[in-house]
């Protein structure tokens, strides 16, 4: 079972979270919207999977490159 | 036997014997190392000569260059020189191509009379005065010092110097393809490049391997985690695109060049896949979202405008806040610069500048015009981005955009602010600016500048919050894009459907320009 990783592309804060832990999820899902530069940056998937773990909850920051979410294929 | 016997015979046993050079130098390194090398996943040089060319049109040239084995005088084999090249054609057009023979000696350093490939070799020869496209298939750790014992002193650095390599970026297209290890003078052969691609898992590059790095910070790391696209393609931007296999480089090779003219002499070719110039796109009237925080898909913005299936990005992985691809539109090339809203809102940083100045170089060089999409909220800011120099990065864009000759055309799709906003336009031409209904722009954001600029004002008031609103109001009526266009500010504003037939129409009218501003570009000043 292959691991994925999903990175935040940008610094910013978590806004919303749309995706619980165990789901399993299509490629282009939506699961979470950060915010950077006063717009929402939507983080959606580019491979499908289940969600293993979030690794950020909503009002946290998060860095470029951070790890935010697991999935397993 | 008579001298009349000989005669008859001819020339028959010295063509026996080029028969039998010939079959040497195609068997390269031998079976053991050509079955080596094939283990790992990687073909041989002239595998990839014939994956990339048209089939049948590689003429090569120093096929008989090599090390001769002799006994008693007799020729009993070749090891032929590391390097094989000569002249083929991609889609019926002629180019020079050659690649290091990993098989023979790691590809290393060949002394012959007359340096066959990488910087000032033959290859580099040949694409200068035919005036043709280079590609370099790179796969060589460059010199090595066993060197000093065959020639029993040091080289000088640049006896074999980096000056065609140079000259020819401002001549004909150079394509170069890091196919295995490259470290060295093949890393540094690489990125003199007009553009560069690497193969994922079996190819790697820089300045100097993990041995060396190890000897000289005694740090332990992996081949792929110092050279491989993770961090040359994606982190440092060192090498523009990243191939699955070896098979899709040459794909990608072979569309690289379907977009540049033979030399700089010459306009790009005109391929006309049928797709009407006045092509409406309903999908762009909503596109843009009328809640300014949300963005949107820039990619999918430049696929509806420009010709069906004719985009090829250029870097899609490093500065991802800015998009760069070449496109055909009514089957002209155009070079589209697109922010992307959806990484940093489209704001500059500095991987993005460092993309657009290398992209507007390459686009002006071949008289390839620009569009760009506008979407940028200005330079980005923060701590980060001070430090890693955004600002003189972003600069040095706005210089090289102000340098350029090609036409180029400006849509602002959503956010014009600031130094990059201006920089996306063409203050040395035309300056032909097209503005969706979506568009905003000024030195700054309202939004940021009002709580500065009204400071006092919101501060007295009996309720801060709601005057700020007010006052934010106020200023967004009067920004709108209708009253710059009414004072001739913008020169028009488009339905976004319209923007096709817009666009298709200007860069037909650019054309009589394009074809008399022909030839090499000079370049003058100091570059910020």
């Amino acid at each position: 079972m292959a691991t994925l990783e999903v990175k935040s592309e940008v610094t910013g804060s978590v806004w919303k979270i749309a995706a619980r832990p165990g789901q399993v999820l299509a490629a282009g899902t939506t699961i979470m919207i950060l915010e950077s530069m006063k717009m929402e940056i939507p983080v959606i998937l580019e491979d499908g999977g289940t969600l293993s773990a979030l690794h950020v909850a909503e009002g946290e920051s998060v860095t470029e490159g951070q790890i935010i979410a697991t999935l397993t294929e | 036997m008579s001298p009349d016997d000989t005669d008859a015979k001819g020339w028959q046993p010295e063509v026996d014997e080029l028969a039998f050079r010939r079959a040497q130098a195609d068997a390269l390194g031998g079976a053991a190392a050509v079955a080596k090398h094939q283990a790992q996943g990687r073909l041989t040089i002239r595998e990839r000569i014939a994956g990339l060319v048209d089939a049948g049109s590689f003429q090569e040239v120093g096929r008989l260059t090599g090390q001769g084995k002799y006994q008693g005088g007799k020729l009993v084999g070749v090891t032929p020189a590391p390097y094989v090249m000569g002249l083929a054609s991609i889609d019926g057009r002629a180019v020079a191509v050659g690649g290091e023979d990993f098989t023979v000696r790691g590809g290393t350093s060949w002394s012959g009379d007359r340096k066959k490939g990488g910087q000032g070799g033959f290859v580099e020869d040949l694409a200068h005065h035919y005036r043709i496209p280079l590609v370099n298939l790179i796969d060589g750790a460059g010199g090595s010092v066993t060197s000093i014992n065959r020639r029993g002193h040091a080289v000088f650095p640049g006896v074999h110097g980096f000056e065609r390599s140079v000259q020819l970026l401002g001549e004909v297209p150079v394509v170069c393809a890091v196919m295995g290890a490259a470290a060295g003078g093949p890393a540094g052969r690489a990125i003199l490049s007009h553009w560069s691609v690497m193969v994922k898992d079996t190819s790697h590059v820089f300045a100097a391997g993990p041995p060396v790095v190890e000897r000289s910070l005694s740090q332990k790391v992996t081949k792929e985690a110092l050279g491989g696209p993770g961090v040359a393609v994606d982190t440092a931007g060192t090498i523009e695109n990243v191939a699955q296999s070896e098979a899709q480089c040459f794909d990608m090779i072979r569309r690289f060049l379907s977009f540049l003219p033979q030399n700089v002499w010459q306009l790009p070719p005109v391929v006309d896949v049928g797709d009407p110039a006045d092509r409406v796109e309903q999908e762009l009237l909503t596109i843009v979202p009328r809640n300014r925080r949300k963005a949107y898909d820039m990619r999918r913005l430049i696929r509806l405008v420009a010709d069906r299936g004719s985009e090829f990005e250029i870097q899609p992985t490093y500065g991802k806040a800015l998009i760069t691809c070449l496109a055909r539109m009514n089957g002209r090339v155009v070079g589209f610069i697109g922010n992307n809203p959806l990484v940093y809102g489209g704001a500059m940083d500095v991987r993005a500048a460092r993309k657009q100045t290398h992209f507007i170089e390459l686009c002006d060089c071949f008289h390839i015009p620009i569009v760009f999409l506008v979407d940028v909220p200005g330079f980005m800011v923060g701590l980060d981005a001070e430090a890693a120099a955004t600002l003189r990065e972003g600069m040095r864009s706005v210089y090289v955009g102000l340098q350029a000759t090609v036409p180029i055309f400006t849509v602002v799709i959503r956010k014009c602010y600031g130094m990059a906003g201006m920089g996306s336009t063409d203050k040395n031409g035309l300056d032909l600016k097209l503005a969706w209904p979506s568009a905003e722009w000024g030195s700054l954001p309202i939004e940021g500048g009002v709580a500065a600029a009204f400071r006092r004002e919101i501060e007295s008031a009996p309720d801060p919050l709601a005057r700020e609103a007010e006052i934010e109001a106020q200023l967004r009526a009067m920004a709108s894009p209708f009253r710059t266009a009414e004072a001739f500010g913008v020169e028009e504003i488009i339905d976004p459907r319209e923007t096709r037939a817009y666009l298709c129409r200007f860069i037909e009218a650019a054309q009589a320009r394009l074809a008399t501003g022909l030839g090499p570009k000079a370049k003058y000043g100091v570059r910020p």
